[in-house]
């Protein structure tokens, strides 16, 4: 185990340093100067370029700039943004968690929803409930995200006025930032609104949940069935039935445990989709995440923000993959032999 | 009595392909997509010989026009007009081209640069390949609207530029899966066998793993393209795809979103079609994992 954590954390280090490499060979590889895309300056005097090319050392060779670059990085100076002029790692801190918790929202309800009914569609394979579950997946599989949400807004908002249609709170509601997590800050604000204020939190929340949950639900109704199906027809499923356990028995002390498993692993595969799809819902829902900024950025040629954005969402997809990784071999002692 | 028999039936001494057919022809939701698909297909090489109107043609005498089924429409424009009087109807067989038909010129494209890399991963053993795997596991990292906006950032927005985007994005799955089907067909006792007869690496390839793995790429290549038509209309829809008078699907509610209340077809249309289009594209492909699955129990 200790030699199997070593080796992944080698990867990591090996996957960071190439993808720092990636991000540094962006500011040259991006339209317009290489100085102002490291700085976020767009009018640089002279003098002042003068000493930026010596501070940033883009005088010297690649291999120099790119330690400078790595120096910049660890120690928090991350430029400027073009549009805003501020710091890019301050703005990635306030939006950084938006996205985060739209997204744990939708992986909880894909686990709350998927996985009870991928077991129900594996107990009867052939049954009526089955086939219902097993078309609603493939249909929501299929589904354009975009489209799906302009669909649930046209429906839910502007037909029957239920729900919002943008924004993460009222504007009447003003939270101090602290945790970035919406729900959480309402929670300590402790103010005298607070419930009102959670209340229309979650009803701003509600339609981007639903519309990025779709994907993850799915595709965890889909690879719980086929991952129970799987295992329901293992020799040890009809061993523990033929000592006589029930069903029920059977299905939680072994069938569910073994059949899980992959299901962990699927989620860090399903994370950088799941980005992908963050990205989209927030543009439509005008949530203030790291997506729609983003977004922003390429309709601003905002190239410092880019280069930001890329680092922090790989380092976030990368971290967890690896976690779900590690997580599945911690708990399939068949996959630690190896 | 006991008696020896090679073939034990006939259903058995069918060639695996036929078997294959005759597993995903008893799913009716396969062919009911296979039928959508070939639909789709036809649509994307015929487009332009079947739009009633030119799809580019503005007509500044029919703008908003109902659909026909609605009584202000008219019976030419099946689906009405745009607000610069181009007929949607052309418009959305003309879409099938530019998104049914360059997703899967994407696909097929990653699929053959997919397959070189995957056979050169999986043929080869020691520090080559795990460097490789490394570089790989990187590549699925970057989610593919980031790695598409990095291009467009580069080379400026298109439609050619999100290809190469979501080729690049598609590629890491081939390699991939090619990779782990490679490396299963080699641990197979006929590989050694004819090894020690003396076949060569390229012999092996071609005569043996080739053969065995296409069914599995014909899968991979299913779900990867039904990512390339959500991500090619994805990017459309964000605007950094097709640009604005092109007739995809995406850059087409783009375009109808201002109007939704006035034309909702506009919008609702575009997307049934990348629905329909995605759809069918999945049904094929679990049609064939399961006959596939169904030929292997018999």
């Amino acid at each position: 185990m200790t030699l199997y954590l070593l080796r992944r954390l080698f990867l990591l280090v090996f996957v960071f340093i190439a993808l720092s490499i990636l991000a540094f060979s962006l500011g040259y590889l991006f339209p317009g100067n290489t100085l102002q895309n490291f700085t976020g300056l767009t009018d640089i005097s002279a003098e002042l370029a003068t000493q930026l090319t010596a501070e940033y050392r883009l005088d010297s060779g690649y291999i120099q700039q790119y330690i400078a670059y790595l120096q910049r990085i660890f120690s928090g100076d991350w430029g400027l943004s073009f549009a805003s002029k501020q710091p890019l790692l301050q703005e990635i801190k306030i939006l950084l968690p938006a996205t985060l918790e739209l997204a744990a929202y939708a992986l909880l309800v894909s686990f709350f929803v998927g996985i009870p009914l991928g077991i129900i569609a594996a107990i009867k394979p052939e049954g009526i409930i089955s086939r219902i579950i097993s078309a609603l997946a493939i249909a929501g599989y299929s589904i354009p995200v975009f489209w799906w949400a302009l669909l649930l807004i046209m429906l839910f908002s502007l037909g029957l006025g239920w729900l919002p249609t943008a924004g993460r709170i009222g504007v009447l509601y003003e939270i101090p930032h602290v945790t970035g997590f919406m729900l959480a800050d309402i929670l300590l604000a402790n103010s005298q609104h607070q419930t009102e204020a959670l209340l229309n939190a979650l009803r701003h929340t509600l339609l981007p949940t639903i519309v990025l949950a779709t994907f993850p639900t799915t595709v965890m109704i889909r690879f719980t069935r086929d991952s129970m199906l799987d295992v329901w027809e293992q020799s040890y499923i009809k061993t523990a039935r033929a000592k006589g356990l029930n069903r029920a028995q059977v299905l939680y002390r072994h069938a569910l445990r073994n059949a899980l498993l992959p299901v962990i692993r699927q989620i860090g595969l399903q994370f950088s989709t799941l980005i992908t799809l963050a990205m989209i819902t927030e543009v439509i829902f005008s949530w203030p995440g790291i997506g729609r900024w983003l977004i922003d950025s390429i309709y601003q040629r905002n190239y410092p923000a880019i280069q930001a954005g890329l680092l922090v969402i790989s380092t976030l997809v990368i971290s967890v993959n690896m976690l779900t990784e590690i997580l599945h071999t911690l708990f399939n002692p068949l996959a630690r032999k190896r | 009595m006991a008696r020896f028999r090679l073939l034990p039936d006939e259903q058995h001494a069918r060639s695996p392909l036929l078997l294959l057919w005759r597993e995903f022809a008893r799913q009716h939701s396969a062919m009911s997509g296979l039928v959508l698909f070939i639909l789709f297909f036809l649509l994307a090489i015929l487009s332009p010989l079947l739009t009633p109107h030119d799809p580019y043609m503005q007509n500044d005498t029919l703008l908003l026009i109902a659909p026909s089924w609605s009584e202000q429409g008219l019976v030419q424009y099946p689906f009405g007009t745009d607000d610069l009087g181009r007929d949607m109807f052309s418009r959305m067989l003309m879409g099938a081209r530019y998104t049914f038909g360059i997703a899967l010129i994407t696909v097929v494209g990653a699929l053959l640069i997919g397959l070189l890399l995957g056979v050169l991963a999986g043929m080869s053993k020691g520090v080559k390949s795990s460097v490789f795997n490394h570089v790989l596991d990187l590549a699925l990292t970057i989610p593919s609207l980031l790695l598409a906006i990095i291009i467009v950032a580069i080379l400026g927005p298109g439609l050619l530029n999100t290809l190469w985007a979501i080729m690049l994005a598609l590629l890491p799955q081939f390699v991939h899966s090619i990779r782990n089907a490679i490396a299963e067909q080699l641990n197979q006792d006929y590989v050694t066998a004819y090894r020690l007869d003396g076949a060569s690496n390229w012999q092996v390839l071609t005569r043996l793993i080739l053969p065995n793995i296409w069914e599995r790429l014909t899968v991979t290549a299913t779900m990867a393209l039904s990512t390339a038509i959500l991500d090619i209309a994805a990017l459309g829809f964000l605007g950094l795809g097709a640009q604005a008078p092109t007739a995809e699907w995406g850059a087409i509610i783009a375009d109808s979103l201002d109007l939704i209340y006035v034309a909702p077809v506009g919008v609702a249309l575009p997307g049934l079609l990348i629905f329909t289009a995605v759809l069918s594209v999945n049904l094929v492909g679990d049609g064939l994992r399961n006959a596939m699955k169904k030929r292997r129990e018999n």
